[in-house]
This record gives C-alpha cells, structure tokens and sequence, in this order.
C-alpha cells in the first residue's frame, strides 16, 4: 500500500489504471482538466493512450472507438462537458459499449462558477441522452479514496453489465487534497474490496440478446466475427430495423439487465439508522461529510437524527425510504433534485424537507438548527430563501 | 468493366442488404459499386476491412452491406468514432468509412478536420446527393447555387462550401489531408483507380463523390423523375480538372496525393507511447 497526499483526480486516474483503463479522451475543463493532465502523464508509463478530442462530444466518441476495438477506456469532464455527452452516450448505451464517464459537479446553470461545488447532474445523469427506453447507472463518492474505489467498481459495472458508468463527482472531491491510499497487491485490493472484469470479445454472430443476461461480451470490430453495430434498433445480429417488436426487445434489455441486477451495486452509507430515527438527512457527495459531523452532534444532543448517505444514486434506491419519518434532503443546488426522488420514493404521511446550497457547503451549526427547527415543527429559512416542504 | 456486379457482391457484401432499400434510379449503388471493385483490385478480404457507416441515405443505405464487421455512428461522429478505433484496431486492418455529404461537410465537418490533421489512416468516401435527401430534399453545403430544394424554393443562395471560390476539399487540404480526390458516379474506372489510391495511403484519405438523386433533388431542382436526366444533367456539368469548362460545377480528378509523406496518426502514438513506457522521456 503506498500512501499520498493528493487530489480526487489522482485518486481517480490510479483507479482506472488499476482496472484497466488504457485509453483517455478528454477535454480541459475545469475541474476535471487536472484528472486528464493526470492521465496523459500516468497512461504512457503504464503502455496507454491519453488523446485530446476537439470537443467533449469527439472526447467521448473516441472512447467508444477505443471500447469497439477493445481497450477499456474513459473521459471526464464538468457540467457543460456533460451535456456534449448526449450524442456519444447515447449511442453507448443502445449499443452497449463499456466506458467509464467522470463528471465533476461544479455550478450552474451553463458554464456558472468554475471553481465551486455544485450538483446539478443528479437528473442530468439518469438521463444523458434523449430517447429514453433505458436504464442507467451513476455511482456518487464523498472522498478522493472512495472515488479511486468508485472508478474501479465503475469499470466493473460497465463490462458486466455491458454500458457505460457515470462516476459523479463534484469540485471539491477532484480538487481537493486528502489522505490517500493506493493497493499494490492483489490481496490490498481485494481487502479494500476492488473488483475487476476483463474485456473479452463477442464471437457472433448475434450480438444483441434480448434478456437481461450479465456478463455478454460487447461488440468488438476486429476480430473478423462479422460483427455490426449502430445507432438503430437493432435486431439480434445488429442489423438496423424499423419492427416496433425489435425495438420492445432492445428497450426491455437496456432496462432490465441494469434493474433486474441491481443487488450487484446497491451502495449507500448508513449512520445512526439503527433505532428508526425521527428525522433522516438524505445527501451525497461533499455535503455527506458535513451531514455526519451534524448528525453526530444532534445525537449527542439526545436527537434521534440519522444519515442516510446514497453512493448509488441511479437506479433510485427506492426502498430506502420506505419507512414514515421526517426526511431532510441536504443538496448543492438550490432548485432541489435528489428531493423530488425521495420525495416519490418516501412512504405515505412522511414529510420531505430541502435544505439546498450550491458553491458553498451548509455549515454542521446551520444543519444542527435546521435538524431542531424540522423536529419541533417550526419554518425553516436560509439565507432568505423559505425552504420549503415537499 | 469485366467485374460483374453480382460476383463482387457475393464475395463482399451481405445478401440481406443488398439490394438496398435505395429508390430507384439512385446513384449510391454506382458509388458503392466503385468502393468494392477497388478494395477487390487492391486483393483485399473481407476481414481487412471495418467498414463504417453514418446517417442519411449514403449512411443508412450502405450500413451492414459489407460482409465483415461494421458499425454506424449518429449524425457526423463516425470519424471521431473512427479515429479511437484506429488506436485500437491492428494496424494492417483498413477503416473504410461511407457518409453523406450532410455528415461529412455539415455536422461532422469539426471531426473530420481533426482526422485530417492527425493523418489517422481511413477512408472517407463522401456519397454526395446535393442536400438532405433522406429527410425530404433540403438544401446542404455542397447543393449547387440557384438549386430548388424544400427548404430553398427560390432557389439556393447561402454560400456554401462549393460557392463563391469556397472548395471544401482546400479546407481538407489546409487541415493536413494526405489524400483528396473528386468523382460524380459517372467516372466509372477513374473513381476506382482514385479510390484503390486513397486506400494504399497510410493517412487520412478522402473522396468526394456526388452521385445522381432522382427522387428527391431531381424532381424538385429539374421538374423530372426521370433518372436520365438526372445522370445527363450532372454529367454535362462535371468535367476533368483542367478541362473545367464555364457551367462545371464538379471538377473530377485528384485533388492531391501526398501519400505517405506524414506520420500516420495511430502510428505516432503507439511509437511515442513506447518510447516513454521505455525511457520516461520522448
């Protein structure tokens, strides 16, 4: 195990090397630009590519070059990045091309504030692309060290499930300077529960299936198996079709492998959810961190207050909130996402409150008083804004 | 010719695709004709090929035709997709792609600079049927000045990439491409001969090729239906380069032929990629 003072982005670019990752297309943008200075350093030492695209919709096209020719590849950008995604993504997710996709969350709307905190991608990343008839997957790290764990799991998650992953972080996770610890042998890696997947090719000749089977290697070119792929529904060799019943099937599969297989990445991070607590306090990424120092308080207080911390926020971990209680969504952004899921999620006479911010964590004093105004029932204000109860 | 169209088509191309669900009287198959018949001349087989396709009718028609592997990408981004494959794929593998214009010229135009000027070997053949055929006739970047289209009814007047001294093959030439050339279908053996060059060129090689649309373009821009006129009409006004006469509006030849004179981009790559894995330095 060797141990580093350093960013979430050199986290993440240890991570993709460790599973595999030996193409990266990116894109400077700020505050991702650091983890593809990272890459085109760290991929030639160890025999990968690191390549620039002309935008983030070329960056990511690259990638899916790079997977339909079989090499385990990635790219990473913010907000503005993400959404020239929406072309590529697509196009991986109906053909189901492994890749691995960082965003980190700055603010927004369109370009924003480069160097705060934001999550305005919750939605974003549950629907990168247009069409619907799909499922994706989005794995959200509160620290450099989970994001390095995350990236791995994320490349996993891609080859079995056959698509790409969106790993979402935000500015002060890539950014930021922590403790971290990369493994360097098989056993340190399993310990910190690492787990990996080869690529292997599909032999033909029909590439397509229409259950929700695990495990299907992607469609490689190449390998002379007369392999076909494209941006149409596609009939189970690949061939473009316009049959309405072609196109049930390829939707069921691209929903159903990613529900039906969902015990495989159901991450979340529990503290003081034991004994039922009155009042739930909902987050992810960054303000998590802030969430349970304020949590802790309000227990030494006598408050039965606990913290639910979601890691994989797509699909929704509906049954989360099946219990009635007071629920508190913490989120950086001031128009309230994550709130509307447990908003739906959350069972019958349970009572949804926001608390948003963005650019700016919420102080653990400002959580504490807001944990006692829910309890007992009086308004909530922030930064005059009436925070509303959903 | 002495190539029967029905040998090359059973030795490359998939008899479920072919024939297309093209209309009749369309150029593509022309085209396509030509693309075959020289990879067949230069000996290649069907698994040295990854054949790539985008959208409109060039793209959708000509996807999944060739026997071997392969792919389609949306809208203007198969040469970007082409491009990461090109680092991927064994280097002896050739990439050919074949798009429309409206790909090529309209929305992929970014990407396909990019691919020409990092030399990444392929074949880009742009099938050109003078607009947005698939999607009813509108006016694209190479439609002829004064052309009635659906979107241009009084005729064609925005200045595009082949008006007003505008050529897009100077934009290619300008942006690093190591092969350029321009047909119209008609050409026969000249386009086969331009086309087994372009794919010996280890680097980016393009091939504009406009061919007759007598659905869509002709009924609208020439009041017929019937393809001869068509065929007539845009051969009376290609000519050979140097021979352009007043009213040429494709003027057929070689562009230019620099083959082999730049670093072939996946090439450069893996050589620089090597060289630091081994030394730490470039």
């Amino acid at each position: 195990m060797k141990r580093f003072l350093e960013t979430g982005n050199f986290a993440i670019t240890e991570g993709a090397i460790l599973a595999g990752c030996r193409f990266f297309c990116g894109y400077p943008i700020t505050p991702a630009t650091e983890l593809a200075e990272a890459m085109s350093t760290r991929l030639p030492q160890v025999g990968g590519v690191y390549l620039q695209g002309e935008d983030e919709c070329a960056a990511l096209h690259l990638c899916i070059g790079a997977s339909l020719g079989g090499m385990k590849a990635m790219t990473a950008t913010s907000g503005p990045g993400f959404i020239l995604y929406a072309d590529p993504y697509g196009w991986a997710l109906g053909c189901e091309m492994p890749l691995v996709v960082v965003n980190s969350g700055r603010v927004g709307p369109v370009s924003g504030i480069t160097g705060a905190p934001g999550q305005g991608e919750f939605y974003l990343t549950r629907y990168p692309t247009q069409g619907g008839n799909f499922e994706c997957i989005t794995l959200a790290p509160n620290s450099a060290q989970e994001a390095m764990a995350m990236v791995v799991e994320a490349f996993y998650l891609s080859e079995r499930l056959r698509m790409p992953v969106t790993v979402l972080a935000d500015q002060l996770i890539t950014d930021g300077f922590e403790d971290i610890s990369v493994p360097e042998t098989e056993s340190e890696m399993k310990e910190m529960g690492f787990r990996f997947w080869p690529r292997e090719h599909h032999k033909g000749p029909d590439f397509y299936p229409t259950t929700d089977a695990l495990d299907v290697p992607p469609v490689q070119m190449g390998h002379g198996t007369g392999a076909i792929c494209s941006d149409w529904t596609p009939t189970e060799e690949g061939y473009d079709t316009e049959e309405v019943e072609a196109h049930h099937r390829h939707a069921y599969r691209l929903i159903y492998k990613v529900r039906n297989n969902r015990r495989l990445f159901q991450f979340q991070e529990k503290k003081f959810m034991d004994d039922d607590p009155d009042l739930v306090v909902v987050s992810y990424g960054t303000p998590a961190r802030v969430v349970n120092t304020a949590v802790e308080r309000a227990r030494e207080k006598g408050l039965k207050v606990g913290a639910l911390r979601l890691i994989t926020l797509w699909p929704f971990p509906d049954e989360l909130f099946s219990r009635q209680a007071k629920y508190l969504v913490v989120e950086l952004n001031w128009d309230g996402q994550l709130v509307r899921e447990v908003q739906r999620a959350a069972s019958k006479d349970s009572k949804v409150h926001f608390l948003g911010v963005c650019g700016d964590l919420p102080t653990a004093v400002e959580l504490n008083e807001t944990f006692e105004s829910i309890l007992m029932n009086k308004p909530l204000t922030r930064k005059g804004w009436q925070l509303e109860v959903w | 010719m002495e190539y029967r169209s029905s040998a090359l088509k059973d030795k490359y191309l998939r008899s479920r695709k072919i024939p297309s669900t093209a209309c009749s009287g369309c150029g593509l198959g022309i085209n396509h004709k030509i693309i075959v018949q020289a990879v067949d001349e230069l000996g290649l087989r069907v698994d040295d090929v990854i054949w790539g396709t985008s959208i409109g009718c060039a793209g959708r028609q000509t996807f999944a035709t060739w026997k071997g592997d392969g792919f389609a990408g949306t809208h203007g981004r198969v040469y970007a997709i082409a491009r990461g494959l090109r680092m991927a794929l064994p280097r002896e593998k050739q990439i050919i792609l074949t798009v429309g214009d409206g790909d090529a010229f309209g929305i992929g135009l970014l990407h396909l600079i990019h691919c020409a000027r990092t030399n990444a070997d392929m074949t880009v053949i742009v099938s050109d049927n003078l607009g947005y055929q698939s999607t009813g006739g509108q006016f694209g970047f190479t439609t002829p000045q004064g052309a009635k289209t659906d979107s241009s009814p009084y005729g064609m007047f925005e200045p595009n990439l082949m008006s007003q001294g505008i050529d897009v093959m100077d934009i290619l030439k300008g942006a690093g491409a190591t092969f350029l050339a321009r047909h119209v279908s008609m050409d026969g053996l000249r386009a086969v001969e331009s086309i087994k060059k372009a794919i010996l060129n280890r680097g980016f090689s393009l091939i504009h090729m406009p061919y007759p649309c007598p659905t869509n373009f002709a009924s609208r821009h020439l009041g017929s239906r019937n393809q001869v006129d068509i065929y007539r009409w845009m051969q009376s006004h290609s000519a050979p380069l140097g021979q352009e006469k007043a009213d040429t509006i494709w003027a057929t030849g070689v562009y230019r032929d620099i083959s082999n004179s730049r670093p072939e981009f996946s090439e450069l790559v893996w050589g620089s990629v090597e060289k630091i894995r081994r030394t730490g330095a470039l």
